[in-house]
């Protein structure tokens, strides 16, 4: 056996943790009165006595990521890009606001974990005034960082207090420059997910760095034909208890934004069916073909209100129909793909334990005729081994 | 002085969005040319991050018109815009008609000067003296 194998794989998610050797993989829910370590412990305590602390690998998709408002000056160049970076970096857009507006817009009430503010090509000087200080005064947040103008930027440190300057994210032929927000946000991510108290006590069973599964999935996706027979293009779709993930090769995307990754990806934070689960039927009862696809399925309104294996799998269906809608043309969303193009549709996490391929093939052929008006049909591909952490979690 | 251009709408000619941009960079201006296909709010919005002085639109398949009837509405969201120098030039009806008629209409949608089959070179000179005009 190589050395590789002889890891020790866990991924601590909002709902489940999985443990996965190189001869085994098993799946537990988690039990809330206890810390997560514990829980581990009591669970699977034996095969973790097993392993060195050198060859536990943890990752932890866990409160699912962190919240932002952006402040900008424009829809074209400044907001956009600051939306672009920072959904591939996984965090939750809570608000926009367009700096020239910036007195009516309502304060959220929510702590948010950080404010990005942009605008303007480095030459542009006297953009920011004192209108943007007594609104950040009004805010509650945790971070704030400045990725706008730089003849600006000596105003902004001197009036907010523990602004972060980083680059322009805009350079003087209005092109995006990625890198160094996303690094940032990134950073900010990971801290938050390894930074949580309970996940902290995991460093006592392992010495390795915590990472968060969204960087180790994305990380895979590169490789992801050595193990699966997916043809390109293709999306993937990780639906959870508190978030769904959608991993997609840019090239599903018209854009001409041109960024170096190959794969994006966004989050879908209210669509997941367990911690988010109210949410998800408040999505699905606004959505006006919900209600034919409940007939399609076989049930009615009422499943909702179910506790059920049953409502599980109609909830878990629904997801995959909703975030679809969210990604394609017909709802108007910060990204829509080209749904038409793809090849194959690549399921992860918890619903690959719940539902059967003919499931969810149904739900993606529903999907595509009733609102693509299409016979398309890609090749679902379900990742019920949960191959694809594995594969991403053994290459770091 | 910072000049934002580029070709209105679905129009692809893209031989005189270059020429443009070679000319006004020759003549001193900073150049951000937003190349074919460009929407309008675009176009402003390329003036708001860039605090460009000049607005240069070009159309050559006629379809200007169209878009030009939204102007005002669309410039009326933007709270900084009073000070813009808006010029538009090329083919800029469908078909044929004669300037009197045309630089009259254009101006009413918003646009200081209007180039209607205008050599380029007599477009920018006339910008240059308008210009100079202004900041006296
Ligand atoms: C080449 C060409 C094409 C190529 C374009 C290739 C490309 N990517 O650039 C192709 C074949 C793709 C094409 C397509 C079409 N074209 Co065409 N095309 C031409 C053609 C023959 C030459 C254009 C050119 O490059 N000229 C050279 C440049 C340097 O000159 P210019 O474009 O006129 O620009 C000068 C001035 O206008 C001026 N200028 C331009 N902007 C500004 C701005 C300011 C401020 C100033 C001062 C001056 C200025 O300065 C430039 C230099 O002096 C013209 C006819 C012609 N001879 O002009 C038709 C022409 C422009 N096309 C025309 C049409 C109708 C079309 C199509 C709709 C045809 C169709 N039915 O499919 C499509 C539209 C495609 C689209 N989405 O835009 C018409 C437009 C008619 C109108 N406005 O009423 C023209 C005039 C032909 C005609 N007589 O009917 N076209």
């Amino acid at each position: 056996m190589s050395k590789m194998n002889d890891k020790l794989l866990i991924d601590v998610g909002s709902t489940y943790f999985k443990l996965c050797t190189p001869t085994s993989i098993e799946q537990h829910l988690r039990d809330f009165n206890k810390g997560i370590l514990d829980d581990l412990k009591y669970k699977c305590g034996s095969t973790i006595d097993s392993y060195e602390k050198d060859d536990v690998h943890i990752c932890s998709s866990a409160n699912g990521g962190l919240s932002t408002l952006i402040i900008g000056l424009t829809n074209s160049f400044s907001l956009k890009y600051a939306k672009n970076i920072a959904f591939n970096s996984g965090i939750n857009i809570i608000e926009t606001v367009m700096y020239q507006n910036i007195q009516e817009y309502s304060i959220p009430s929510d702590t948010i974990d950080v404010i990005i503010i942009v605008g303007g090509i480095n030459s542009n000087s006297n953009i920011f005034s004192s209108d943007l200080y007594s609104y950040l005064n009004k805010l509650n947040y945790s971070n704030i960082v400045y990725v706008g103008s730089e003849t600006q930027a000596p105003a902004l440190k001197e009036n907010i207090e523990n602004t972060v300057i980083l680059p322009n994210i805009i350079d003087n032929k209005l092109h995006i420059i990625e890198e160094n927000l996303k690094v940032y946000l990134t950073n900010l991510y990971q801290e938050d997910i390894v930074g949580k108290e309970d996940i902290k006590h995991l460093y006592d069973i392992t010495s390795n760095q915590i990472y968060s599964t969204p960087y180790i999935v994305n990380k895979t996706l590169p490789i992801i034909h050595t193990k699966f027979a997916v043809v390109n293009p293709y999306i993937l779709i990780d639906i959870g208890g508190a978030t769904t993930d959608i991993h997609y090769s840019k090239d599903l995307v018209d854009d001409n934004i041109v960024t170096e990754n190959e794969y994006d990806r966004l989050v879908f934070k209210k669509l997941g069916v367990y911690k988010s689960k109210e949410s998800l039927i408040f999505a699905a009862q606004n959505n006006e073909f919900v209600y034919e696809l409940l007939t399609h399925l076989k049930v009615t309104e009422n499943i909702f209100q179910e506790q059920s294996q049953k409502a599980t799998k109609v909830l878990m269906q629904l997801a995959i129909f909703l975030v679809l809608c969210k990604m394609s043309h017909y709802k108007q969303a910060y990204v829509n793909l080209k749904l038409l193009s793809i090849n194959s549709i690549v399921l992860t996490g918890g619903i690959t334990k719940v539902l059967s391929s003919q499931e969810i093939e149904d739900i993606i052929s529903f999907f595509y005729k009733k609102i693509l008006n299409s016979e398309h049909n890609p090749v679902t591909i379900l990742d019920s081994n949960y191959d694809i952490w594995t594969l991403g979690a053994k290459g770091k | 002085m910072k000049v934002v251009t580029g070709v209105v709408g679905n129009d692809i000619h893209v031989v005189a969005n270059r020429l443009i941009e070679l000319s006004l960079h020759a003549r001193g201006f900073e150049v951000f040319n937003l190349g074919v296909n460009t929407y309008l709010e675009e176009f402003f919005d390329a003036v708001v991050e860039t605090g460009a002085d000049i607005l240069l639109i070009s159309s050559l398949n006629g379809e200007a018109e169209g878009w030009s009837r939204e102007i005002k509405l669309l410039k009326s969201k933007y709270k900084n815009l009073e000070n813009l120098v808006m010029v538009i030039g090329g083919n800029l009806v469908v078909g044929s008609a004669d300037a009197d008629t045309i630089v009259p209409k254009y101006k009413n949608y918003g646009f200081d000067l209007v180039f209607h089959q205008v050599d380029l070179s007599t477009g920018l000179d006339t910008l240059e003296e308008f210009l100079k005009e202004r900041n006296k």
